[in-house]
């Protein structure tokens, strides 16, 4: 995940970039919560350290330009937290936004390929 | 059936996409943002989700149909590097015919089908990821970012360090590479990837490094 002010992380942005919700009992993804305590602000925004620190995310910073990216959790020491897919916003051929929640009620095979 | 192509550049998938006039959605992911999340490593691989959004298969090797190159003659002749890139495509595990037949199993059964599995075998079957693996993640992405935002060169020394902390990640590789092996003003991209001055690997010397074609895939297990 991308992050421009480590001191100023929406929630509900890092809900739907990396599926981990704050809640109240921790950061939390599917049936899976972490407990981070003091990682909600008062103010309402996420301390990114702590969930970091708490979920394994490693940080890093390119310093030329001051922008950081968070990486995803360890916790598990694997890809997945939880059997609960993902559902990042992707684009179709035409650039619209496409969610595949929106297939929920469906089977989905989502493969993976590219150009190169 | 929902495709998703790991291409920076959207564009890059428009021929592909637009050749195979798909009737399900056809999606780009210019981040990469799948492989974070679901563990793709190389491509083709593919997830299983069913009805309720819940995975029961994970990234795995998703090839359904056996390439031609696994079975086509070499012909002599040719330049060292392209027959030992040959040689090392037909070494790859093939399971074309299995998994095909997992999916159609699970698209009549369901959750009855042995192929669809519970959501600890889910997580546990996942690819593995330590530090290293999250880091090389962070790495790339902050590398596209850069790339996007600043220019090419930006990118290039946080790709480098993806490639370093994660060597089996082929995607982060492959889209490095293409970018910088493929000619200008070429109508698609460069699949050989060869020896560049801009990274320290490349396709063919990587793959051996890493143990062959016999090692490039993560193989589904049926």
């Amino acid at each position: 995940m991308i992050v421009t002010d480590l001191d100023h992380v929406d929630p509900a942005v890092f809900a739907a970039r990396t599926g981990w919700e704050a809640k109240a009992e921790g950061m939390c993804r599917g049936e899976v919560c972490v407990p981070a305590p003091g990682a909600l602000r008062d103010d309402g925004s996420l301390d990114v350290r702590i969930v970091a620190a708490r979920l394994g995310m490693p940080l890093v910073t390119d310093t030329a330009t001051g922008i950081h990216a968070l990486g995803p959790a360890t916790a598990t020491g694997h890809a997945l937290s939880t059997a609960v897919a993902a559902d990042p916003e992707l684009i179709t051929r035409d650039g619209n936004p496409f969610r595949l929640s929106s297939l929920h009620g469906r089977k989905v095979l989502l493969v993976a390929w590219s150009s190169y | 059936m929902v495709t998703v192509a790991l291409d920076v550049e959207p564009e890059h998938t428009h021929r592909w996409i637009d050749a195979a006039a798909p009737t399900h959605p056809s999606l780009i992911d210019t981040t990469h943002v799948t492989g974070e999340l679901f563990g793709f490593v190389n491509i083709p691989m593919a997830v299983w989700i069913d009805e309720h959004g819940v995975l029961v298969r994970p990234a795995e090797g998703a090839s359904i149909v056996r390439s031609p190159l696994r079975d086509a003659e070499i012909p002599p002749g040719l330049p060292e590097r392209i027959d030992r890139a040959m040689r090392e495509v037909q070494k790859m595990p093939d399971h074309a015919e299995s998994y095909r037949a997992a999916i159609v199993d699970w698209a009549q059964r369901g959750a009855d089908s042995p192929y669809a599995l519970s959501p600890d075998e889910v997580v546990a079957r996942s690819q593995p990821r330590g530090d290293d693996e999250a880091r090389a993640s962070a790495c790339f992405e902050l590398g596209e970012h850069l790339r996007r935002t600043v220019g090419h060169d930006a990118a290039v020394p946080w790709w480098r360090e993806a490639h370093r902390l994660h060597p089996a990640n082929w995607t982060y590789k492959r889209q490095a590479w293409t970018l910088v092996t493929t000619p200008e003003g070429a109508t698609e991209n460069d699949l050989f990837q060869g020896p560049n001055d801009v990274y320290d690997g490349n396709w063919l010397d990587d793959v051996i490094a890493l143990g062959g074609g016999e090692a490039y895939t993560v193989e589904p297990r049926l």
